[in-house]
């Protein structure tokens, strides 16, 4: 570790940035950590990827195949 | 009585003196002058009745009722400019263009006689505002006036251009210690006012430069075009050499107050909205310009009195904007996903606003003038609903930003609202309020407690069997969803888990609510599979915990359990492999008992120790390799770039003309693997101006330029590579060829080493040795090719299990690898580089979509090893 290096983060919600030594790090606000948490309890934060496994996959129908992407998709 | 004018000025404010404190009309001339002082000894008395404290903002005060004579002389439209001089002893000069106090004599009803000037400068509540044909509009401040500054004043002198005479007067104290004379004759018009507050009143006598800025600066912007200055004779500006001065004059008026406050902040749209009207005698302006911040500044104003409290102007505003704002929405067809009408708070998220109206006789509430009463609320309302709705349908963009904004804020508050959900305590029949998946421990001490948050019902089912109860608490927790809809799982930690987690660690959330004291347990221990669904959960946790229990990570109590990937058997013998690398390492070990390598053509051989180290080595060679070769998709060129060692930035360098010599040996020898890979393109070594240095580039079969450059060699992966080459280059010399020694002496070396298996649970003694038949030599070109026989060779000798996750262990199998705190190894999450941490969960829940593929495959988590 350096020694006494600042750290400096952008706040998740609105992106302005937060010193760890900020009152509501890594928030800026109380607000935005409201907005945030608000989001946690809504199930907001998904990371989503797709069914490789061909038993489930056959469970789900004809009709429904993974798309093409097969990257990580996060959504919120 | 020469003006006419001067009558009616005077006459009112004098029966306004005598009908609140007249009591005799026979008084003599000695007992009136009585009367008349004790007016003003009253204010001597009570100073903080009249003019709020004897502080600094009362000295202040002082100042703003004289300011506000002049203010009021503008408004009436005589006065154009003011002039503010704090001298060096802490006196003050007010000068203004306005018409002069009237100085003609006035008869009081008591028969006295005094000029005019002298019955505003001593007399409470005299004046001209009392009468509302003299000045229609008037603030003034508590509307005890100027004659409160003469009686606080040691010195108070009064200078009055009217009618091309000069006139003088000095008091002290309220007392005119001279009679009003005529100095001499002059062109100009208006008053100054010099005076010096008194020492043995106030407590502070010093003026403060940038308190009276503010308020002059206010005042110019609410009246636009009124020139005020302020100097301070205490200071000289080093620039100009000058006394340290600054002019307010506003031609935007209020348009320019709302961009004095907006300033250095993002605004919505450019220019602010302004709207005027004129009803029923009132005259209203209103500015106002949306940034991006959550907060609301509304300034109110009237008759240029800032209304700290509101009052009926700023409440019509108010009504007008929330109406006006979600009529505009339903018109503009926004409002589709939102379920109610925006509230008042969500349209003034971000506003500025600055609202000011002037109107004859105002009613305010409250000593301080600081709400006002009359009754225009509907008057602004109908105004503003007016302007307001026109600009919105005028300027649809501007609109739509405005009105996008307040529905953020609409679903902030609906977060908000499901924030406060998530604690909102149950009723209780729910027994104690833990949670119903928890399986509690007994243990009551928290720092003897430990919480797994056990991924899937099923794990969580297996571990509640495997705990010991007595101090081991279990929280299943559901990550996976399946979304049948477009066939993919949905990794997410639902409003019932993230409930559930809360209420059984017991630290509450939130900033007022959340307190790490309250913590039920010294361990919280996240348990999830070790595949990459597991690692999803487990980012998602550390995210959760990261912002909104930072404490709990920052104390040391959140860690990573590490459940093992592999089992591994033989006969009797048994052990569990936390991942593959140690995994690697321990089929090595078992492969190269016996084993001799020689490489290249002049016999030389590696063997024993020797030959397990270079085993590990190559094995992290080969992970970076794989790595570096994802950005160039073919081994052999990634192979080349490590023979030739491109490593510093040097080789990337040179002058514009000449190209780095490593660069060019490069180039020559892609040139001869150009055709095999049918390549589409490959660039000569070319200078990059920008980086100044030199770079390759190739187009590979399907079309992809590749770059050989100095980005990518001063990428970690590449570094690493590096290194690793640089270790093990003097044994990366093809072909290899294995062989086996006959057996014996070093087969009783590699028993030797033996048992100092790392981070791995050995339950049984280890295996008897195989006899190993001896083989022919084989022979491999390849580093890859190499390594990977010799795993085969180790992997021939065990039953190899691999788990896909928690639920395929026995509960006992769970307790033995993964949960006995005298076997088990935990990871502590620490945050000593926060940055990094965050930027990584920042990456997980981003954008980019590249960089977050790549920490979930190779990045566990900012986390440290420590052995419990």
């Amino acid at each position: 570790m350096p020694a006494k290096k600042k750290v400096v983060l952008r706040c998740p919600t609105c992106r302005t940035l937060v010193t760890a030594t900020d009152e509501n790090f890594p928030f800026c606000s109380d607000k935005c950590r409201v907005i945030d948490l608000g989001k946690w309890a809504s199930g907001a934060y998904k990371i989503s990827s797709p069914i490789l496994d061909p038993d489930v996959l056959e469970g789900l129908g004809e009709m429904q195949r993974p798309r093409g992407d097969d990257d990580d998709d996060f959504r919120n | 009585m020469p003006a006419k004018e001067l009558d009616t000025t005077v006459a009112s404010a004098v029966a306004e003196v005598e009908a609140s404190s007249s009591t005799t009309k026979n008084g003599s001339y000695t007992s009136d002058n009585i009367k008349v002082l004790e007016g003003l000894e009253a204010v001597r008395l009570r100073p903080a009745m009249y003019i709020g404290s004897t502080g600094e903002m009362g000295l202040h005060h002082l100042v703003y009722e004289v300011v506000d004579n002049s203010v009021d002389e503008a408004l009436a439209g005589y006065a154009t400019r003011i002039e503010v001089t704090i001298h060096d002893d802490n006196s003050i000069t007010v000068t203004d263009d306005g018409r002069g106090i009237p100085v003609d004599e006035k008869t009081l009803d008591n028969g006295e006689k005094m000029p005019a000037v002298q019955v505003v400068l001593t007399k409470l509540h005299a004046g001209g505002k009392f009468d509302s044909s003299t000045y229609k509009v008037s603030g003034g401040l508590h509307g005890v006036g100027v004659s409160c500054v003469n009686a606080l004043s040691e010195a108070f002198d009064v200078e009055i251009w009217r009618d091309g005479h000069t006139y003088e007067q000095d008091y002290s104290k309220g007392i005119p210690i001279s009679g009003l004379r005529q100095a001499g004759t002059t062109k100009r018009r208006g008053t100054k006012v010099h005076f010096l507050p008194d020492k043995s009143i106030f407590s502070v006598t010093e003026y403060n430069y940038d308190t009276l800025a503010q308020r002059l600066r206010e005042l110019a912007f609410l009246n636009k075009g009124l020139e005020i200055s302020l100097a301070d004779e205490r200071v000289i500006d080093q620039k100009t050499g000058e006394y340290k001065k600054t002019d307010f004059k506003y031609a935007g008026g209020i348009a320019e107050f709302i961009k004095h406050i907006n300033k250095g902040k993002q605004v919505l749209h450019e220019k602010p909205i302004v709207m005027e009207g004129f009803r029923d005698n009132v005259d209203m302006e209103i500015a106002l310009q949306y940034n991006d911040s959550y907060s609301d500044t509304v300034f109110c104003f009237a008759n240029n009195i800032n209304t700290a409290d509101g009052g009926t102007h700023l409440s019509g505003f108010k009504t007008a904007l929330t109406r006006t704002i979600n009529a505009a929405g339903q018109q503009l067809g926004l409002f589709k996903d939102v379920k109610e009408n925006l509230s008042g708070d969500d349209v003034r998220e971000g506003l500025v606003a600055v609202i000011s109206v002037k109107l004859p006789q105002p009613q305010f509430e409250g000593q301080t003038k600081g709400k006002l009463n009359s009754d225009i609320a509907g008057i602004v309302q109908a105004m503003v609903n007016e302007k307001l709705g026109m600009f919105l349908e005028q300027n649809p963009q501007v609109a739509k930003r405005v009105i996008n904004k307040a529905i953020e804020a609409a679903r902030a508050r609906e977060a908000a609202r499901k924030a406060r959900d998530l604690t909102r305590r149950k009723g209780a029949l729910d027994g104690g309020g833990l949670p119903g998946k928890l399986a509690d421990c007994s243990e009551r001490q928290p720092d003897r407690c430990e919480l797994y948050l056990v991924e899937g019902e099923s794990a969580g089912g297996t571990a509640k069997q495997g705990r010991d109860r007595r101090f081991q608490a279990i929280l299943p927790l559901k990550g996976k969803i399946l979304n049948v809809e477009k066939a993919r799982y949905d990794k997410m930690l639902g409003h019932e888990e993230i409930r559930a987690m809360i209420t059984a660690l017991g630290a509450g959330i939130g900033k007022d609510d959340f307190d790490p004291a309250k913590l039920r347990y010294g361990k919280i221990i996240l348990m999830t599979d070790a595949d990459v669904d597991g690692s999803h959960i487990r980012t998602l946790l550390l995210t959760f915990f990261f912002r909104h229990m930072n404490e709990l990570i920052k104390r040391g109590h959140v860690y990573i359990a590490q459940p093992p990937l592999y089992r591994i058997k033989k006969g009797k013998f048994e052990q569990y492999i936390k991942d593959d690398r140690e995994f690697v390492k321990v089929m090595v070990k078992r492969a190269a008992e016996g084993m001799v390598i020689g490489y290249g053509n002049e016999g030389k051989k590696l063997e024993g120790a020797a030959l397990t180290k270079f085993m590990g080595q190559l094995n992290e060679y080969i992970g970076f390799f794989d790595k570096v070769n994802k950005r160039l998709r073919n081994e052999e060129i990634t192979g080349l770039l490590t023979k030739h060692e491109l490593a510093r930035r040097s080789d990337f360098e040179g002058d514009a003309a000449t190209a780095p010599a490593k660069l060019v040996a490069l180039h020559d020898d892609l040139e001869k693997i150009h055709k095999k890979y049918q390549f589409k393109g490959l660039t000569q070594p070319a200078f990059d101006e920008e980086h100044q240095t030199w770079s390759l580039h190739f187009t590979d079969a399907q079309g992809a330029v590749r770059h050989i450059d100095w980005t990518l060699a001063s990428s970690p992966e590449y570094r690493q590579l590096m290194t690793k080459y640089a270790q093990i280059k003097e044994h990366l010399e093809p072909p290899f060829v294995i062989e086996y020694a006959t057996k014996g002496a070093t087969a009783a070396a590699a028993e030797a080493e033996e048992g100092e298996g790392e981070a791995t649970v050995e339950t049984k003694s280890a295996p008897k040795k195989s006899a190993r038949v001896a083989q022919d030599p084989v022979e491999k070109q390849t580093a890859q090719e190499l390594f990977e026989y010799v795993i085969e060779q180790g992997r021939r000798d065990y039953q190899v299990q691999r788990y896909k996750g928690l639920g395929e262990m026995t509960s006992t199998q769970l307790w033995d690898t993964t949960m006995d705190p005298d076997r088990r190894t935990l990871l502590s999450v620490k945050l000593e580089d926060i940055a990094e941490t965050e930027t990584i969960f920042t990456t997980l829940m981003g954008e980019d979509v590249e960089s977050r593929r790549k920490f979930i495959e190779e990045n566990a988590l900012d986390v440290k090893n420590l052995d419990i």
